[in-house]
């Protein structure tokens, strides 16, 4: 029994170290744009699908993760230039933009992907055995390598002078633009930073989904709740979050099924908000 | 929205009138199938107008209204196949249903900021949708969420008795019943609690100072759009006579949203026109193009960067800009 939770557990922190990179894009882009992405989990699917893609055409893996980000940047760029710029400054509109855009990812990726789940190789081939169990490495390789992209997140936005821009305009957004930070293109910058970490996460996630256009509409709420219950804008309670959740539906699935842990995850999470609308580890006034 | 005389009630009330009576002779001159489309139009652009009322009368960002629409259904068919209910009762039940659910989720979903409200009611969705498909309390949920009615309901009125079982019949209940919902929207639009709404929408702290109780003006609202969701549910439900679990799904909400959106959020008939739009082009384009989603997708981004207040808001601005001159 033990073993078992130890391996459910590890599959927890592997999937809430990805869901962590994604929901952290989804929250930068609120943080400094002020609107939520609804296509954010369809940029996740599409890294997962380009992933696919990338070893369809190369047989090479590994490509994928320098390859998808980059594109992830660029289209990022982008979708922040020619279809948020224009609503910015109204929360309603840039929802229905958002989804019109999750509309046409998700319709396009029906329409040359195909509807029919793939699945990814596992790109190692190396099983440990860890708890008695054959545990595929692949999934301890996409934990370590979902921490260091949040890692290295993190250190950008700390140590670098981007980074330090990117903070200044989400502090204050006038205050930044009279100290002559360029807060356009910071947008543009942020929002394809945000998409990369999507994007970022599709790939690493490839390997242990089954990848299909719909893959998105499950990973959003989990993104959602994590930015919820970390407090929205907090990055470092985002992550927290997403790990600490995963880790709980992860042990709840030893004991009931994987839909019950589910449950269980939503309810916490309205419980969270009723106490604390804020979020857990926000401070009682933003 | 409009300006000068146009705005007065008895104008509106007359307007609404008249555009129904040309919608319902508009059916009645149809061919049968296409009498049933446009019912569906009409029933849809009921949900599309509760997310009118919660998302532009309301200011509250809410993809929970599909929740409030399948909750109509559930309400409904508990009363049917639960009580043996016929009649008027199963309607009150199914939108009954709707705003007993609206109330405690609409508590949740309006005591956190704007941005929170969107992200809350999709989760909710999420969280119910998921607890239906899982089999879990399959004695509350399981024998009425999909459920095809074996008969054609029918709807005592005074002597008369509307049967269903036949299109024109149906077509001009469904029609009448639209219109009621209407009238009861306009009422809530431009009563003073609509008018306490719009003061908060436009500024929340000044409503506050006023006196207004922001939190609870907007839980009203919420609860009371959901009640018109929950309407649009058994009306779709007594038409089709077919209700299913997808119909809780949140992407059903979006749909609603791009509907509402497409007309122009925060009017009556704009959520209509837009349905109307989108239902036909739906229709013709997947003739042609299986995945048509993808120009129903540009075409949003193209609406919200050139008319931003909808097909209907628009056309309203362009003209009353023409009239007041």
């Amino acid at each position: 029994m033990y073993d078992l939770i130890g391996v459910l557990l590890l599959n927890g922190l592997a999937w809430g170290l990805i869901i962590a990179l994604i929901a952290l894009g989804l929250s930068i882009i609120f943080g400094l744009l002020d609107f939520i992405n609804i296509a954010h989990g369809d940029l996740f699917m599409i890294g997962a699908v380009l992933a696919w893609t990338t070893v369809d055409v190369t047989g090479n893996f590994w490509i994928a993760f320098v390859l998808v980000p980059l594109i992830g940047f660029a289209a990022g760029c982008l979708i922040e230039r020619g279809v948020m710029r224009p609503v910015e400054n109204s929360p309603a509109l840039s929802i229905v933009a958002s989804f019109g855009l999750s509309l046409i990812l998700q319709e396009g990726v029906r329409a040359t992907f195909g509807t029919t789940p793939k699945r990814l190789m596992d790109p190692l081939g190396v099983t440990v055995e860890l708890f008695g169990f054959q545990y595929e490495a692949y999934r301890l390789l996409a934990a370590l390598i979902a921490a260091l992209a949040i890692a290295g997140f993190f250190l950008f936005l700390r140590r670098t002078k981007l980074g330090t821009w990117m903070r200044a305009v989400r502090q204050d957004r006038e205050m930044a633009i009279a100290m002559g930070v360029p807060a356009d293109r910071i947008f543009m910058f942020t929002f394809g930073i945000g998409a990369a970490m999507a994007m970022l996460g599709g790939v690493v996630a490839a390997p242990i989904t089954s990848v299909e256009f719909r893959l998105g509409l499950d990973v959003l709420p989990l993104c959602f709740i994590a930015v919820i219950i970390g407090g929205l804008g907090n990055l470092p309670g985002t992550a927290a979050a997403a790990v600490l959740l995963a880790v709980m539906e992860g042990l709840v699935s030893a004991f009931a099924e994987p839909t019950t842990a589910r449950i269980v995850s939503l309810v916490v999470m309205s419980v969270v908000l009723l106490v604390r609308p804020n979020g857990l580890f926000a401070p009682a006034r933003r | 929205m409009t300006g000068g005389s146009f705005s007065s009630t008895r104008w509106a009330v007359g307007g609404l009138l008249g555009l129904f009576a040309a919608v319902i002779g508009y059916g009645v001159w149809l061919e049968d199938f296409q009498r049933s489309f446009l019912a569906e139009i009409l029933v849809w652009g009921v949900f599309a107008l509760s997310v009118s009322l919660v998302f532009g009368v309301g200011g509250m960002l809410s993809f929970a209204q599909a929740l409030y629409f399948g909750a109509g259904c559930w309400g409904y068919n508990v009363a049917v196949f639960a009580y043996g209910l016929s009649g008027w009762a199963p309607v009150v039940a199914g939108v009954g249903a709707a705003l007993a659910f609206a109330i405690p989720t609409g508590f949740i979903a309006t005591r956190v900021r704007q941005h929170h409200t969107l992200i809350v009611t999709i989760i909710l969705s999420v969280l119910v949708s998921t607890i239906l498909a899982s089999g879990h309390w399959r004695w509350i949920a399981g024998p009425y969420v999909t459920r095809s009615l074996p008969e054609a309901p029918t709807l005592p009125l005074g002597a008369l008795t509307i049967d269903y079982a036949d299109e024109m019949s149906a077509f001009l209940a469904t029609a009448t019943l639209v219109l009621g919902a209407c009238l009861l929207a306009m009422l809530l639009i431009r009563s003073p609690f609509g008018l306490a709404l719009k003061a908060v929408r436009e500024n929340e702290t000044k409503a506050a100072m006023l006196g207004y109780d922001v939190r609870l003006l907007r839980w009203l609202m919420f609860v009371a759009a959901a009640g018109f969701a929950g309407f649009a549910g058994v009306l779709y439900l007594m038409l089709s006579r077919y209700s299913n679990l997808e119909f809780f799904d949140w992407t059903y909400s979006g749909r609603a949203v791009v509907m509402a959106a497409l007309g122009g959020l925060g009017t009556l008939i704009g959520p209509f026109v837009g349905t109307a739009v989108y239902l036909t082009a739906a229709e013709h384009l997947s003739r042609y193009y299986e995945h048509f989603m993808i120009l129903v997708g540009i075409l949003l981004l193209v609406l919200v960067r050139f008319m931003p207040d909808g097909l209907w808001g628009g056309a309203i601005r362009i003209l009353s800009i023409r009239f007041s001159r």
